[in-house]
């Protein structure tokens, strides 16, 4: 390590989302009334190039707070608005809340987008982006894709129907590129100027038993083509594709991660690619650990691949021995700072940490 | 002070009528009046001794006893001043170093002198923990363990069945030398807690001493010298334990040194004072003192000279002045060394320079000092963050709660998540705001045994749980309150008692003469009213039970009759019903 913080939060969480200022944003998921939506100022550690030791301020400051009835499982802000969207179970509404209302730090409820809630409807996953207007990428199957406009909570585009499988994960290549990921790993592509067409990448190796899968998409990529990122599909064995867009065709890469088996579920499955580093990528949510992976030595072969970096810090959780032992349930890279990465665990740990790079590559 | 402010707190407290100061800081930003509390808040006129039952400091910081010989010396206070025992040894040494320096030093003038602080101290009496002071016959004070320095403590103020309890600065995470803040469920009307921390998610306690003593290491390992200018007492303590621990297991070889004077008497004050350290250091202190450090000696002033590494506290902790500030001089020019600043630095001091930026000083007689040497600032003050506060709250279960803190900001998030989890009002005033708490004190009220008997006697008791209506007489004689029956209350008040009568006129039309008509009344209640006693008096009356009937003719009109209906004030339901019986008019048939 360069660099390992660690803070406690009072209750866990399953998401850091980056916000407008370097701000994070963290949300408690549990069954229970009074969910806390945090919006925090970093320490000026994280906020600087500079990595710097000692430092005046080393903690996290909560600027805005809210309560929510519902565990929070997604948040997505909604870019050039004081607005962010949350989602989660028991149905595939989604909430709307308003930050930084003057004089108070109190994130308020805004009314919310219902959504037509059939039998078996799990919570909704979300993407937001303000291109024409601010609007929420959301749906909780395949067949319940929708795009709404925040403001007017007018329905501007629904997905044509590839199926009802459950989703994964959803994302905005571009203001008129939709990838939509299940979590059978189908991976599909639409653009909202055609409604009527899905268009499908290549599906993933079938496996003896099921497995669940996520995807990670480049954001942040400045000034460079999204469809020309490749997407990484990670799946709950630990088997890891990557896809390019333009070929879809064929896997670009194939690759297995060592992770422990049998494994513990799909629900915190995360892969997410490096914004400054070309090539990497983390993958988190089987223990307490988060890899790094260089892929740019990868081929199609499908062999296990060595990891440039694993961080064990949520496995020595304060909570030590009692009660099972803390998975990573959310990790994500800092949008400046190349090797620093932001994690947090079922025991309510949230660590920042930088990792130093072994001789060579990277 | 200290609402939405940091420094001089001093906190005004009215209940059932007592007046009780809570803490008495300093502000350490300020160089003229601004920086006692402004003390005319509590009376324009009249003296304060008269106004207030008590002041209680909750410990030996200065922004929470700074003003102490200010306010009872200088402006004039002469009743109790209450605070823990290793408080009112430790007081008056920060009191009569800061005067040093703030005289002596900057040489100002309108100051406390030493003998003022001596007699100060002279009005204090000191308290253990959880030990009940009777203040007066109605106020009383409990001191609870509250961590963050030796001898800090929170105080419950209990009059009557009102209590407010303080915590000053609290903490509750134990560290290496103090234990956490711990209070019992003793649901006070309100809860006075500081939260200054309360919107911060801190760093762990493991990330700041491994970086901080990566830092000092480094240092040493070069070659280079490391300044920690520090407080005699507070943290210092703490990072010393830090040090030894670290040394021992790294094997390192480089002197560490603590300046004399004042630092000898405050290890000798842990030692003293054992019993108010943690857990750990309590069971170790059989085998081995944890003040008694092998790694670290005595500094004395030649040493800084010595070539080599070598760690030094020195005091005071801000660079301002003394020790610390000569070695700092002498080491500055050197980039192989280091100063680590562990705390808070007031501005004007050179600690706040220094971390400000500022790398080249003016010191006395113009000379300018170029600072070479590398400035790190570590701060590992013990204050509760928001969990703590949540923490204590649900220990004390209050009624109330009001946060004192040292950022104007609106707090209105953590607010409102103390008022949903434990459905209590959340208050955060403002320097010089009032805030009214309504508080529901139980009156006990005796209640004679006769008049108990006699209650339950009348009716078969209700379900226990269910409350009973009864009829007594409440007296108030003498600060106490006794239910008793009205006979009773006659008796002891010496006042007879008065019989109410009514009498009510009823017009019948009936030509006979007064007998007949009586005669018919007569018969006419006798059938009706089976279940009473009605008889017909020698006299020509009627009774029915206690009332009379009685019949003369109308003055004017000999056909009309006048039936006088007398009844007494217990019996009148029963008049009431009779009256208006009659004045139905008697039945035509007259037997």
């Amino acid at each position: 390590y360069r660099d390992l913080h660690t803070f406690e939060l009072q209750a866990p969480t399953r998401l850091i989302e980056w916000a407008r200022g370097s701000r994070v944003c963290v949300a408690g998921y549990g069954q229970s009334d009074g969910n806390e939506i945090l919006q925090l100022i970093p320490p000026p550690t994280l906020l600087t190039k500079e990595t710097q030791g000692l430092c005046p301020e080393r903690d996290f400051k909560v600027e805005y707070g809210g309560f929510s009835e519902r565990p929070v499982y997604s948040l997505k802000y909604l870019p050039d608005t004081s607005l962010l969207v949350t989602s989660g179970p028991p149905d595939s509404s989604l909430q709307v809340w308003q930050v930084s209302a003057e004089d108070s730090d109190v994130i308020k409820p805004v009314s919310p987008i219902a959504t037509e809630n059939g039998t078996g409807q799990s919570w909704a996953k979300i993407a937001t982006i303000s291109a024409r207007a601010p609007w929420v990428l959301h749906g909780s199957r395949l067949d319940r894709v929708q795009i709404t406009e925040a403001e007017s909570r007018k329905n501007v585009y629904t997905a044509a129907s590839g199926g009802s499988e459950e989703l994964s994960g959803l994302a905005f290549l571009d203001c008129n590129t939709l990838l939509l990921c299940c979590a059978t790993g189908r991976l599909c592509l639409a653009d909202i100027r055609q409604p009527q067409s899905l268009v499908e990448a290549v599906s993933v190796p079938s496996a003896p038993c099921s497995e669940q899968w996520c995807m990670g998409t480049r954001h942040g990529a400045q000034g460079l083509e999204p469809s020309s990122q490749p997407v990484a599909r990670l799946s709950s064995r630990g088997l890891l594709t990557l896809t390019d867009l333009r070929k879809t065709s064929e896997f670009l890469a194939l690759a297995k991660a060592r992770v422990p088996s049998p494994g513990s579920g799909a629900e915190f499955l995360c892969v997410s690619w490096a914004p400054a580093l070309e090539g990497c990528l983390a993958i988190s949510g089987f223990d307490g650990t988060v890899h790094v992976y260089d892929t740019q030595s990868w081929d199609s072969s499908g062999r296990e691949a060595e990891p440039i970096f694993v961080h064990k810090g949520h496995a020595f959780g304060v909570a030590g021995g009692s009660g099972d032992p803390p998975l990573v349930t959310v990790h994500t890279w800092h949008l400046q700072k190349p090797r620093t990465l932001l994690s947090a665990a079922s025991d309510g740990s949230l660590h920042v940490w930088d990792w130093v790079q072994p001789c060579g590559k990277c | 002070g200290a609402g939405q402010d940091v420094g001089r707190s001093c906190i005004l407290v009215s209940i059932a009528g007592k007046n009780v100061m809570l803490d008495c800081g300093m502000h350490m930003g300020y160089n003229d009046d601004r920086r006692f509390p402004d003390f005319s808040y509590i009376t324009q006129n009249g003296r304060l001794t008269d106004f207030l039952d008590c002041v209680i400091i909750s410990h030996f910081h200065l922004d929470h006893c700074g003003a102490l010989p200010y306010f009872s010396e200088m402006v004039g206070y002469d009743g109790p001043i209450y605070m823990t025992h290793p408080t009112k040894a430790i007081c008056p040494i920060l009191l009569e170093d800061y005067r040093k320096i703030t005289v002596d030093k900057k040489g100002e003038t309108n100051f406390f002198t030493s003998q003022m602080i001596k007699d100060c101290m002279k009005k204090v009496v000191a308290v253990h923990l959880h030990q009940t002071v009777q203040v007066d016959e109605e106020l009383e004070i409990k001191a609870y363990y509250a961590g963050h320095v030796l001898g800090a403590a929170m105080f419950q103020i209990k009059v009557g069945c009102e209590s407010v309890v303080y915590t000053g600065d609290y903490n509750m995470t134990p560290d290496r030398h103090l234990g956490a803040a711990w209070i019992d469920k003793c649901r006070p009307d309100l809860l006075i807690s500081e939260s200054t921390y309360a919107t911060t998610i801190r760093d762990s306690k493991r990330c700041r001493e491994r970086d901080f003593l990566k830092k000092v290491h480094e240092t040493v390992e070069r070659g280079g010298k490391v300044l920690i200018p520090v407080f005699a007492l507070g943290r210092a303590q703490e990072l010393c334990i830090l040090l030894e621990t670290f040394w021992e297991r790294m094997n390192l070889k480089a002197p560490i040194y603590f300046s004399t004077g004042l630092t000898e008497k405050a290890n000798h004050y842990y030692k003293l004072f054992i019993t108010w350290t943690n857990q750990k250091i309590r069971k170790t202190f059989v085998q081995r003192n944890m003040f008694e450090f092998k790694h670290i000696k005595a500094f004395d002033r030649a040493f800084a000279d010595n070539p080599g590494p070598m760690v030094v506290f020195a005091t005071p902790g801000m660079l301002h002045a003394g020790q610390s500030l000569q070695i700092f001089r002498k080491w500055a020019g050197n980039e192989k060394n280091m100063v680590i600043m562990p705390g808070y630095c007031v501005q004007g001091t050179v600690g706040h320079k220094i971390l400000s930026g500022q790398r080249k000083l003016e010191m006395e007689g113009r000379q300018i000092l170029e600072v070479k040497m590398q400035v790190e600032y570590m701060s590992f003050s013990a204050h509760a963050d928001a969990k703590g506060i949540m923490q204590l709250i649900r220990q004390a279960e209050p009624r109330n709660v009001l946060l004192v803190h040292g950022e104007a900001k609106k707090m209105e998030f953590l607010k409102q998540k103390i008022e949903q989890e434990f459905h209590v009002s959340c208050y955060m005033p403002a320097n010089g705001e009032t805030t009214t708490i309504l508080t529901n004190p139980c009156i006990p009220v005796d209640i004679s045994l006769g008049l108990l008997k006699r209650e339950t006697a009348i009716a078969p008791l209700p379900d226990a749980k269910k409350p009973k209506l009864m009829h007594g007489t409440l007296l108030m004689k003498d600060n106490s309150f006794r239910l008793v029956s009205p006979e009773q209350a006659l008796k002891e008040l010496g006042l007879a008692e008065h019989q109410l009568r009514f009498t009510c006129r009823v017009h019948i039309q009936d030509p006979r003469k007064e007998h007949e008509t009586v005669l018919r009344v007569y018969n006419h209640l006798k059938g009706i009213l089976k279940d009473y006693s009605v008889q017909h008096l020698p006299d020509g009356s009627i009774t029915v039970e206690s009332i009379l009937i009685q019949a003369t003719a109308h003055s004017e009109d000999q056909g009309t009759k006048v039936l006088l209906v007398s009844w007494t004030y217990q019996d009148e339901e029963l008049g009431s019903y009779l009256t208006s019986l009659l004045k139905k008019g008697l039945p035509q048939s007259t037997p």
